[in-house]
């Protein structure tokens, strides 16, 4: 099955306007399978949020992370157990804290690369200069409340680059939840788990291995055979989105762009047809930014 | 509670980066209070503040960083809806983590009681050893802005 995961939320304990209780009550009524809890620069919720949880058994698991929030860029903490301090943060040289965290067991990816800082608000673009990508896990390239041009668009584009150079780096995307806030038609990250599976483990394994969706609800998932390679379109039925007519789908690969019509539901490719690295990409209509519904993961070969 | 240390400072403009104190707890406590506060009239530019200098400044900064071509106007409504000074508070109790305060508050609190803790804090059933009490400065709009930080305990 494909899980729904919501990797960046904030609570009372830092700076939104709903409490844990809230932010659970949120997730489970817009049935996601779990969600973290990423507070600005403190792990005071996650106590809390286990306690609600094991009091309530609601029917939904937590991620504990938390967005370290520094002058310079924000960075993701997933299956953070441990405070990792970052007072030594190095703009020039910001590997020396994703590998502490890493070293914690957690996965670090950088949040909203592009959203305006300074003079707006400092420390919301990253600045930082990473020379060193294997220190990271993944990129959000979707933060739904940002600009759709300005910031989501450059933040996927810099993930494409870095893919078609050969980085490895999973795609997530996130509400950054600040209040209870409409979650329909905004992407949120899939990743592929089991019914009563420990959701934190099962992404620490799509993140690791590469295999996360970011989707506004329906999904592009790919299977390679001997010698061909099938698409198909998955509905995972997150509440409120709206289906398409027409579905396309591109691959992103060295050569440029390729668009095929993937309406019925499913397209088998032969494999001797792709690239080395291709990014498959979903549409609700035409290959516009504003009708992107999937980003599925890459398929190197 | 007893006070336990109290230091001011002042800030220049500009500054980024962190200012730790190191309190050793000579008696431990079950209670503890750490408070923080700035130059609340020093948070915002007030509009008689905003020069032709500030704004060309900020017009520059936000065509060279975002490529953004704004009005004048535009710029203005930044310097004074946008652009704050921002610090954060943040503690350790022998080198554990025990919270930060992240709200834009220009006052604040990380109290302590040994069941219960202020948002961004993690209670601690005693306090005993040193208390580290980093003021984390993300933006500092003018000169001369004055904070404090008193830590009391009990």
């Amino acid at each position: 099955m494909f899980k729904r995961y919501e990797l960046h939320n904030h609570t009372t304990q830092s700076d939104a306007g709903i409490t844990c209780r809230e932010l659970i009550d949120l997730m489970v009524k817009d049935r996601a399978d779990a969600f973290a809890i990423t507070d600005h620069n403190t792990i005071s919720g996650h106590p809390i949020i286990r306690r609600l949880l094991a009091e309530s058994g609601a029917p939904i698991q937590c991620v504990y992370g938390m967005e370290y929030t520094t002058y310079y860029g924000h960075i993701l903490c997933l299956n953070l157990s441990e405070y990792v301090p970052w007072d030594s943060i190095n703009r020039h040289h910001p590997e020396l804290l994703f590998e502490a965290c890493k070293r914690a067991g957690a996965l670090t990816g950088v949040a909203h690369p592009f959203s305006y800082g300074d003079p707006f608000a400092r420390g919301c673009r990253f600045e930082m200069d990473i020379t060193d990508f294997s220190h990271v896990d993944f990129i959000e390239v979707f933060n739904n409340p940002e600009p759709l041009h300005e910031v989501n668009e450059k933040g996927l584009a810099w993930w494409e680059s870095l893919t078609l150079k050969g980085e490895r780096l999973a795609v997530t995307a996130g509400m950054d939840l600040h209040g209870a806030w409409d979650m329909s038609m905004h992407f949120a990250t899939y990743a592929e788990g089991e019914p009563g599976g420990d959701a934190a483990r099962e992404l620490a394994r799509a993140i690791g291995g590469r295999r996360t969706w970011i989707s506004k609800g329906m999904l592009l998932n790919w299977t390679i055979g001997e010698d061909s390679v099938r698409f198909e379109r998955v509905d995972v039925r997150k509440p409120g989105f709206i289906p398409s007519e027409k579905y396309l789908m591109t691959l992103t690969g060295a050569d440029g762009v390729r668009t095929f019509d993937i309406t019925s539901g499913a397209l088998e490719l032969p494999l001797s047809d792709l690239g080395e690295i291709e990014i498959p990409k979903l549409y609700g209509g035409e290959t516009a930014i504003e009708n992107l519904i999937c980003v599925a993961p890459v398929i190197r070969r | 509670m007893k006070e336990l240390y109290r230091v001011e400072g002042t800030l220049n403009r500009g500054f980024v980066g962190q200012i730790t104190y190191m309190v050793c707890l000579e008696q431990p406590c079950e209670r503890l209070d750490v408070e923080f506060g700035f130059d609340a009239d020093k948070q915002r530019y007030r509009p008689e503040e905003v020069t032709p200098e500030l704004i060309a400044d900020t017009m520059r900064i936000c065509r060279e960083k975002y490529g953004l071509t704004g009005t004048e106007e535009d710029a203005r409504r930044v310097i004074l809806n946008d652009m704050k000074t921002e610090i954060h508070t943040l503690a350790t109790l022998n080198d554990a983590f025990i919270g930060c305060v992240h709200k834009q508050l220009t006052r604040r609190h990380m109290s302590y009681d040994g069941v219960t803790a202020s948002e961004g804090c993690i209670p601690q059933p005693r306090f005993e050893g040193v208390l580290k009490v980093t003021v984390l400065v993300f933006n500092v709009l003018k000169d001369g802005t004055h904070y404090d930080l008193t830590v009391r305990g009990e």
